[in-house]
């Protein structure tokens, strides 16, 4: 079934790519392993954003309440209920997928812009919540000290654990968008009138993708909690949402991969920029407004479209989406 | 409960609610017009309080100097407005609304960074003028001097904005570009000077916002994070790019939250945003008609 | 394209501003905030050939240098360097102390993982820093799983050393619970009894409301509390809020909060003559980051506590650490410059008491040490790691001396008088 879906070279390139990954802790410093965590975490947040954004084209402006959903989840099962850890690291992904059924169904009644603005609306409501209720959230403090099971708590076993869990989804993702359900909902965002025409019940598939993206989101968060065992109200920060907006437009949100790619250019910017200078934020804020103007389909989808006319192959984004209906 | 209390309470509410409302007018007006939600919006009415505290500060914190404030900081708002459409903005109209968000996001970015090299990190205040100064009593109860002016030039923006919108060429020909920008531009009038009128105008009173902020609070860092967010629910209850929309939404906001206050003041900040929430349970475009 | 070309000319222009800015700090600001960005690239020290060859001591600060408090985060580098500028003269075990700094944007998450950076990268012999008390409780837990010291500098909250304590966290700022029983002390002897309490809507905030509020009520058990009003922080106006308060009419009020948020209820209670009508206490009131920005614009007669103050006591210690400060940084050191200044000092003698670079007999040599502040001799206590230090109780008043307010009637308290015992900080960590 995969090699339908794949080409064999691209296997083969995942496969050299997860095997590289698997030997790093052998050999990295313990800080590299972290980074590393980082980048996987920010990027499965980035990629289920995608699945919204890139191939719903639907106006997801704040994904981060999902991801800050799914991480509190977990903080607040472990530090309050005499729970086991694996049903808090469950119920995470649920509770998100819960909370993007809610906002999502108020949201898809609207279109676009609207839909956005909606969006930051709620979720900023989402945030106010959990940023007050102080007896519960910890207010601006956060929780610290999530108890996890011994292994979790190394950087390795952390690394190892999102490492699979980021592939696992990664993989569902792919699976996701390669079905006749990835198709329509590509459909619907190149043509929704003509979707409603052929009776495609558009808003009923916007709602799901958005529920599915929360439930990822969610995943993100929970692989957050595990591996900083502290979560802040910042996570659910609308300044969050236009971070990972960043990332996937960044890496090119018409590719599959290139929010990897963004998430994975962030975070390490951060990472060295912020060993310079203090003024990074205006670092990222100039690189993103040349992005807009001189490379609006991303870092991955400039690539593409380099490969693509070497191959001379027209239209390069719309024949790798459309190759799956 | 004592009726003077919830009179005053109203009367400090409604102040307060005024500078929400200039400052979300302007993001509702460019949002209306242009279609760009405006992250950078609080950045500019940050850049408009400590321009403020910096012509003040050159006259001596005098009463002179705030009034130069109040009117000068929204016109240096206005030119680094005016750079920014020029320059970047106008090159994007044709893009979709993401990268307008983007776009302003990477600006919000640059221009607090900028803040912070120009002005420093440290509180800085803005003395308010001799005859603002201090509170007169009302109903028993003290009033700042300064709420009342509020209550006063809060509804003079909005009579300005109103004869912006329906007395002037500009004004009109930004209401229809709003609601068809093909049909506007195929009737040969050139649309770019209005869009970049109405995003300097949409800027300077974010400029404006906070110049009249600054005598009230400390300037400083991070002013700009509370107010965008309070802007955008206020405009989204209001019904996007309908400045009256977001007069009626600044005063929902802050006359709930003056009220929650004297019934329940332990959870007096919920107040606003439980409003929030009914509004969009019931009406999810706003209360008033959207500008499109 | 003549468009491509605009765009780029618009953010090449921005990029030389931004290059002459760096360049020269700006003109218009206080030199305290130049930020001390150039954070020192000698982090690759060179392996040590033997054993015993002496190599730099690496202090890692992570703090706020961008946000509302980034004045403390700089008031506390400057007063952190001057410190280093005095150790390094004479050395410190055969070397001197270096240090990394980071930005952590006033965010927890940010400082989390920066203080991993500087533990796991750097290799940070200790950790200091934050103004926020949150990012201190995060990296506090991170601290004491990889074993390295980490002493808190600005950030007051007492679960710093209370019931979130251990074995390699420090605090040298006065904490919530000694201001709150420094202030109730000061408040029971008045003959108030229904108050208000009000604040900023976070952990400093009811950190310092619930010390002052419990200890009140042990001193004064006839006391009552009116009700509560919490605000969030960055509230641009606090008018309907005082408002509602003055309506409830209380005896006293009692606010909780801090930095900027702090500005604007003395700004707020000037203005609408609340402080005339109802005495109020705040913690770091008196503080000068506060009302200097006020100038003549802030309320006299405000009760305040602080632990520092350039202009008492007047002794010469304390004299010529703000002479050395204001030659070098050209405005009189605040209240995070002294704590930074002190846990240089900290640092460097635990490190000499223990003669060698090694991190648990830093600690052991760090418990129950004494230093010399320009307040007078300051002690790291051993039971909780929290510093005994003075604090200044006074009112605010005009001074003909300076164009801002400062404190007046000011008196003395011993730290140990208001700090909570050793059990009861223990009893707490326990629980």
């Amino acid at each position: 079934m995969l090699k339908a879906l794949v080409e064999p070279r691209w296997l083969v390139a995942t496969g050299i790519i997860l095997l590289g990954l698997l030997l790093i802790p052998f050999g990295a410093p313990l800080f590299y392993i972290y980074i590393l965590s980082v980048i996987f975490v920010t990027a499965l947040l980035a990629m289920s954003l995608n699945l919204v954004l890139g191939y719903g084209g639907i106006y997801q402006f704040h994904h981060a309440v999902f991801y800050g959903v799914g991480a509190y989840t977990v903080a607040l099962i472990l530090t309050r209920t005499s729970l086991p850890w694996w049903i808090a690291l469950l119920a995470g992904p649920f509770v998100a997928a819960a909370t993007g059924l809610i906002i999502g169904w108020f949201c898809v009644r609207l279109t676009k812009l609207y839909f956005g603005m909606l969006q930051i609306s709620l979720g900023s409501l989402v945030w106010i919540i959990v940023y007050r209720w102080y007896d519960v959230t910890g207010g601006d403090n956060g929780i610290h000290d999530i108890p996890m099971p011994e292994w979790l708590t190394t950087f390795q076993g952390a690394y190892y654990f999102i490492l699979a869990v980021v592939v696992v989804c990664v993989g569902l993702m792919f699976l996701l968008i390669k079905s006749p359900f990835g198709a329509t909902l590509q459909a619907i965002r190149d043509n929704p009138q003509r979707c409603e025409a052929i009776g495609i019940n558009v808003r009923h598939h916007k709602l799901i993708a958005i529920v599915i993206a929360a439930f990822f989101g969610g995943v993100a968060g929970v692989l957050f909690a595990t591996l900083e065992r502290s979560v802040f109200p910042g996570l659910l920060f609308w300044v969050l949402s236009l971070e990972i907006l960043v990332m996937c437009l960044l890496g090119g949100w018409f590719t599959f991969a290139g929010p990897i790619l963004g998430a994975a250019i962030v975070v390490a910017l951060r990472t060295v920029a912020s060993r310079y200078t203090d003024y990074w934020t205006m670092v990222l804020g100039i690189i993103l407004i040349l992005l807009i103007f001189f490379l609006p389909e991303g870092v991955m989808g400039f690539i593409q479209e380099r490969v693509a006319a070497k191959n001379k192959a027209p239209h390069p984004q719309r024949v790798e989406e459309g190759s799956g209906s | 409960m004592d009726p003077s209390a919830v009179i005053s309470l109203l009367l400090v509410g409604l102040a307060r609610a005024m500078i929400l409302f200039i400052v979300s007018a302007g993001l509702t007006f460019v949002l209306g017009v242009l279609r760009v939600p405006n992250v950078a919006h609080g950045s500019l009415y940050m850049i408009g309080a400590f321009v403020a505290f910096t012509i003040a500060t050159a006259f001596g914190q005098s009463s002179a100097g705030f009034w130069f404030a109040l009117i000068l900081a929204p016109l240096v708002v206005a030119a680094v407005a005016l750079i920014i459409e020029r320059g970047l903005l106008s090159h994007l109209y044709q893009r979709e609304h993401l990268m307008l968000i983007l776009f302003t996001f990477g600006l919000m970015l640059i221009l607090n960074d900028l803040v912070k090299l120009i002005w420093g990190a440290e509180y800085r205040s803005v003395t308010p003028p001799e005859i603002l100064d201090g509170a007169v009593t009302l109903f028993g109860f003290n009033i700042p001097r300064y709420s009342l002016f509020l209550l006063f030039v809060g509804p003079l923006v909005a009579v300005g904005l109103w004869f912006l919108s329906n007395k002037t060429r500009l004004g009109k020909i930004a209401r229809a570009a709003s609601v068809d920008r093909e049909m506007v531009g195929v009737l040969g009038i050139n649309v770019s000077w209005v869009f970049a009128a109405a995003f300097v105008i949409g800027c300077a009173l974010a400029g404006l916002g906070g110049a009249l902020v600054a005598p009230t609070t400390s300037i400083s860092l991070g002013m700009d994070l509370t107010i965008i967010i309070e802007s955008f629910l206020i405009v989204i209850i209001g019904g996007l790019g309908n400045t009256w929309g977001a007069l009626i939404g600044s005063i929902l906001f802050g006359v709930s939250q003056s009220l929650g206050l004297l019934f329940f003041p332990q959870f007096a900040i919920a107040f606003p945003y439980a409003v929030v929430v009914i509004v969009l349970l019931l009406r999810p475009r706003g209360l008033l008609r959207s500008a499109w | 394209m003549s468009r491509k070309i605009f765009v780029l000319f618009t953010l090449l222009a921005l990029t030389a501003a931004l290059l002459a800015c760096t360049g020269a700090p700006p003109t218009s600001a206080p030199p305290t905030s130049a930020p001390a960005t150039s954070a020192p690239q000698a982090t690759t020290a060179p392996p040590a050939t033997t054993a015993s060859a002496a190599r730099p001591i690496k202090v890692g600060i992570v703090d706020t240098y961008s946000g509302p408090p980034a004045a403390f985060g700089n008031d506390a580098l400057n007063g952190f360097k001057l410190a280093l500028s005095e150790i390094n003269k004479d050395g410190v075990l055969g070397s001197n102390i270096e240090f990394v700094t980071r930005d952590d944007k006033y965010q927890p998450d940010t400082a989390l993982s920066m203080a991993k950076e500087l533990i796991l990268e750097e290799k940070v012999d200790v950790l200091v820093g934050t103004v926020n008390s949150a990012a201190a409780l995060a990296i506090s837990s991170f601290a004491k799983e990889q074993k390295v010291p980490y002493i808190v500098w600005i950030a007051k909250s007492e679960a710093i050393t209370g019931a979130k304590g251990h074995r390699y966290v420090f605090s040298t700022s006065e904490n919530s619970a000694m201001a709150g029983k420094a202030g109730a002390e000061a408040l029971a002897q008045k003959p108030y009894t229904k108050y208000w309490i009000a604040g900023e809507d976070y952990e400093y905030g009811h950190a310092i409301a619930n010390a002052a509020w419990d200890n009140l009520k042990a001193l004064k058990p006839d006391v009552t509390k009116a009700g509560e009003t919490w605000w969030k922080t960055g509230e641009p106006d606090l008018t309907p809020y005082l408002t509602a308060i003055m309506a409830a009419k209380p005896d006293a009020i009692i606010f909780a909060t801090g930095g900027a948020g702090m500005t604007n209820v003395l700004k707020t209670a000037k203005a609408m003559g609340l402080s005339d009508q109802i005495p109020i206490w705040i913690h770091t009131a008196i503080d000068t980051s506060v009302l200097k920005p006020l100038g003549a614009n802030a309320p006299e007669g405000v009760m305040g506590t602080m632990d520092y103050l350039f202009y008492y006591p007047e002794t010469p210690e304390n004299k010529a650490f703000v002479k050395a400060y204001q030659d070098a940084y050209s405005a009189p050191p605040g209240f995070p410059a002294f704590h930074a200044y002190n846990t240089a000092h900290f640092i460097a003698e635990a490190f000499k008491k223990a003669g060698a670079l090694d991190k648990e007999k830093f600690i052991d040599a760090m418990e129950g040490l004494k230093i010399d502040s320009p307040t007078g001799e300051i002690e790291m206590r051993a039971c909780d790691h929290q510093v005994v230090e003075p604090l200044f109780m006074g009112v605010t008043k005009k001074n003909p001396q300076f164009e801002f307010m400062t404190a007046s009637d000011l008196v003395s308290v011993a730290g140990k008088d208001v700090m909570p015992s050793c059990e009861e900080v223990l009893k707490k960590r326990s629980q």
